[in-house]
């Protein structure tokens, strides 16, 4: 498979960088299953004529201490894409270093010919074909039954590897959301998302029935693209001097600016409440940071003992 | 616009290509995961269609669809949502039916904000009464919270027979306030009220404070030709009427109002209301809630007053909290009043110096006693029975109780401190009553409604200093006196007047004309009053300058005059005014009202005034004896009234 590369081996060393480097789960998506499930013209080929494999990273939500703070907090220290992003940048170059095979760090960014809301590559797709993670009701955020929430990122090369197949069993919806959604008629996430964007039915086997996200409701509070243009037109559109100076330097308006002028990643973004009250993404049992520590804590104490130290 | 795009393609085409854009993410079971490529593809729409895939569906090409696309999402979607998360986290969960858009938290009617636009104070002078915390963030509903909280079970208002503690009219308050928000009335509106000095008043006044609404009190003389202009003019959407006074139908004209102004929303009536209107009382059912978003800020106004001017000009007055509170703190400071005093004022609520008093006594949680109208023999009496401890009375008041023999009759004993205001109070007035309550000390206030208490005597003066001068300015209030050519003038000389500092308004409402005569270009307030200013920084009222008399080009204040003469046995009132001559420009007239069994010629007047060695171009050149004296509410002789009886006559 890999030429002169023990295929075992090479998975083991690729884990070993990326588990190194902060990521908690590594899945390798089937080229083939992506190309026939994604949309025309962003299937990976698209971006790389010649992949082979899709390596799909994922990493850690937020700490323990971003949970608990507010929700504007959360809404800046909560994402940890960046992270992801790093592995899968580190991961690009050591592929073709240490293998000597293209690989490249999937751009997860929008398509500039399709517009603002059109990704180039869904990495959740990659993710969820590569088995580390599987669609929730809180809008098809992905969750993995060990580490809830995760951050993903995904690396294209042509090294030909072993796929790994989707997973077995969808961690969502929770049995204790079951529970809440036969007795409210709603599950945690759908009733406490501030925009309302979520909704949708559970089957009488507890599995999901059918899940509605509206996208756009969540984006006007996450994703406020359309903030500047509107801005200026209320400024254009503004008779009094004061509602136009207003219409730029608002107070609602001003923390806008500011996350444009310093080149904030987000204007404000996420506002993560689905997943603060989604008991996967909050008590799987290595979600939370703190109890990753302690396992690797415990881990490395019986070690110790085992070595009879 | 470009690619061929119309604005009848966009309005044709938009919204389908806009909703076949939507990225509504219905997703049935678990396709992916379960690799069902059917049903994936089967589902795709649902997840929102790029543009080249949304192009053959509409018959548009991909530019055309992205174009109307982007232009479809400007207009629909909405902004500035991301502030619901500043209500999430930290324990908190969303909740719709709780969440308040900022922009909904406060709606101020178009009339609110009308008020608000009056008020026009120059910023150097708000940073200095912020600084030195002459403006605080107090307002009528802080105050009596606190006095609630503090004194529960202290009588608040005492009227009549009955008293009622602060925790019982808070209820009340609260009560009618949310009825009062109830018939859609909130902060900034405008509600007028034409009531005596009641429970009703007192109650009404606050609920209209606690839901942010503003004030309009109308004098309780006034009738359908008086208040007609003053509604119009504050666009006032509620009025609070009693029922009937003194035979006058107040809720009919009300009602009449009402139909005639389109302003004009509510009639509520303390008494017997029509069916066309609200009964006062039944607002208390309405049970609608209050909540923090209702209560006013200090810089919001709180009353809307009207002095002076004419029916196609009112000069309606707005005064702020800011403007009120810390005037009221300062003159409770300076006359030592305690939770312990009760305080009862002769003049209506409806006037500024009324409505001041029971401010006093709310901001240091003292009771209020209600003298529902000022007559000689109620007054006597309710001091006889309530005890007060502090009297506010205008010269009138006291001299009427004094020509009746009223103090010695009654038992004025409880009273401590009076304070004396509305007019310039003459000296032996003063010292005639002090001399019939030796227990009481006296103060003299020199107030308008433009800028409530601008200056009054301490507590600690003496007799002599309060009998003859307005005292010093109130706390943060500077004073200044200009000749009539407009030069400042020095200690001791006569001139204008003027006036600012954290108790003066801040514009009339909607009258330009009016603020340009009223402030002089460098923003201090003309109160139109002559007086000097002694070495010490006291003020000597001497009269007011549009009554002054030129009579050949000599000017002179008659108020001497008028004091000199109302000393004669024969004279009650005296008023002089100024009459036109083809000669001489102008000459006095001298009004009187006679003490019973006397009369009175203008020969004896001038043989009383030459015995005082009053120059002779000052005297007199005709007499009236009229039968009473046109009053303000607080028994202010209105002299233009005189000046239109001599016109017309």
């Amino acid at each position: 498979m890999t030429q002169g590369f023990d295929p075992i081996e090479v998975r083991s060393r690729i884990d070993a960088y990326c588990a190194k480097k902060g990521a908690l789960a590594i899945g390798v998506a089937d080229v083939q299953i992506l190309e026939r499930m994604s949309p025309a013209g962003h299937g990976p080929r698209a971006l790389m004529p010649k992949v082979r494999s899709v390596i799909s990273i994922g990493v850690g939500g937020g700490t323990a201490g971003a949970w608990a703070a507010n929700a504007k907090t959360l809404a800046y220290v909560g994402d940890t894409e960046t992270l992801a992003y790093k592995v899968a940048y580190g991961l690009a170059f050591y592929i073709e270093s240490a293998f000597g095979y293209r690989a490249v760090f999937c751009p997860p960014d929008i398509d500039p010919e399709q517009g603002a809301r059109v990704p180039m590559q869904s990495m959740k797709l990659h993710a969820e074909v590569a088995g580390i993670g599987a669609r929730s009701m809180a809008g098809d955020i992905l969750l993995h039954p060990e580490f809830g929430m995760l951050y993903y990122s995904s690396v294209f090369t042509e090294m030909p590897l072993a796929s790994d197949g989707p997973m077995a069993e969808n961690p969502c919806p929770h049995p204790s959301c079951v529970e809440m959604y036969r007795k409210q008629g709603r599950t945690p996430c759908q009733k406490f998302c501030p925009a309302g964007c979520l909704s949708g039915t559970i089957d009488a086997d507890g599995r999901t029935e059918e899940s509605c996200f509206e996208a756009d409701k969540c984006a006007e509070m996450s994703q406020q693209y359309e903030a500047i243009p509107v801005m200026l037109m209320e400024t254009l559109k503004a008779k009094d001097p004061l509602d136009q100076a207003m219409a730029l330097y608002g107070p609602e308006r001003q923390a806008i600016w500011y996350k444009l002028s310093i080149g904030a990643g987000e204007l404000l973004a996420l506002c993560f409440e689905c997943m603060r009250v989604c008991p996967i993404a909050q008590q799987a049992p290595l979600s939370n940071p703190l109890k990753r520590g302690l396992a690797r804590r415990k881990a490395a104490e019986a070690s110790t003992e085992d070595r009879g130290e | 616009m470009p690619f061929g795009v119309t604005q009848n393609m966009i309005d044709s085409y938009g919204e389908s290509i806009y909703q076949l854009s939507l990225n509504r993410q219905r997703r049935r079971g678990d396709p992916v995961r379960l690799l069902d490529y059917d049903a994936v593809e089967e589902q795709r729409a649902d997840m929102g269609l790029t543009d080249t895939e949304i192009a053959p569906r509409v018959g548009l090409s991909v530019d055309q669809v992205r174009f109307v696309r982007v232009y479809l999402e400007h207009q629909h979607y909405r902004i500035d949502q991301h502030r619901k998360l500043f209500h999430l986290g930290g324990g908190r969960r969303w909740r719709e039916d709780k969440y308040e858009d900022p922009a909904d938290r406060i709606n101020y009617p178009e009339a609110g904000m009308r008020v608000r636009a009056a008020l026009t104070f120059n910023s150097a002078e708000v940073a200095r009464f912020l600084t030195e915390g002459l403006w605080g963030e107090a307002t009528l509903d802080t105050w009596a919270n606190q006095a609630t909280v503090s004194r529960p079970n202290a009588p608040m208002l005492i009227a009549g027979k009955h008293s009622m503690s602060y925790s019982e009219v808070h209820a009340q308050v609260g009560a009618i306030a949310s009825g009062l928000k109830g018939l859609g009335l909130g902060r900034g509106d405008v509600i007028a009220m034409q009531l005596p000095n009641t429970v009703e008043f007192v109650v009404g006044h606050l609920a209209v404070a606690r839901i942010g609404a503003v004030l309009q009190t109308i004098h309780m003389p006034y009738r359908a030709g008086d208040i007609a202009s003053l509604l119009e003019h504050s666009q006032a959407r509620a009025v609070v009427a009693l029922d009937v006074f003194r035979g006058y139908d107040l809720a009919s004209m009300m009602l009449a109002e009402r139909c005639r102004l389109s302003s004009l929303e509510e009639v509520i009536i303390v008494g017997q209301a029509p069916r066309e209107a609200r009964s006062f009382w039944s607002l208390a059912e309405s049970g609608t809630p209050l909540d923090q978003h209702d209560r006013a800020v200090a810089a919001d106004p709180c009353l809307l007053l009207y002095t002076s001017g004419t029916t196609s000009s009112p000069k309606g007055v707005p005064l702020t909290y800011q403007n009120m509170l810390g005037n009221i703190e300062a003159a409770a400071d300076e006359f030592e009043v305690t939770e312990h005093d009760r305080i009862l004022s002769a003049a209506p609520f409806s006037h500024l110096y009324g409505i001041f008093n029971f401010h006093m006594a709310l901001s240091r949680g003292a009771a209020a006693v209600l003298l529902p109208a000022f007559t000689p023999q109620d007054l006597g009496q309710a001091v006889s029975i309530h005890q007060p401890t502090m009297l506010f009375l205008g010269p009138a008041h006291a001299a009427a109780m004094l020509g009746q023999g009223l103090i010695n009759q009654r038992d004025f004993a409880s009273v401590r401190f009076s304070v004396f205001s509305g007019a310039s109070c003459p000296t032996h007035v003063l010292e005639s009553y002090q001399a019939a309550i030796p227990a009481s000390a006296v103060a003299q206030l020199w107030g308008m409604t433009e800028i409530q208490a601008g200056s009054f005597t301490r507590a600690s003066d003496p007799l002599s200093v309060a009998a003859t001068s307005a005292g010093p300015p109130a706390r943060g209030n500077e004073v200044r006196i200009r000749s009539l050519d407009g030069d400042i003038l020095l200690a001791g000389e006569e001139g204008e007047l003027e006036i600012r500092g954290p108790s003066v308004f801040g514009g009339y409402l909607d009258n330009q004309e009016a603020n340009a005569a009223a402030f002089t270009t460098d923003g201090w307030f003309r109160s139109g009053d002559l007086a000097c200013i002694d070495n010490s920084g006291y003020i000597r009222l001497t009269g007011r300058t549009k009554d002054l008399i030129n009579r050949g080009g000599v000017k002179y204040n008659p108020t001497d005059i008028e004091a000199l003469l109302m000393q004669n046995d024969a004279i009650d009132q005296a008023a002089i005014v100024a009459m036109p001559d083809p000669i001489l420009g102008e000459k006095a007239c001298c009004f009187v009202t006679l003490q019973p069994g006397f009369d009175l010629s203008l020969t004896e007047v001038c043989v009383l005034l030459e015995g005082e060695n009053v120059s002779k171009v000052k005297w007199p050149e005709r007499l009236e004896i009229v039968e009473e004296m046109p009053l303000t509410p607080t028994k202010k002789i209105i002299k233009g009234e005189l000046v239109q009886q001599l016109k017309s006559s």
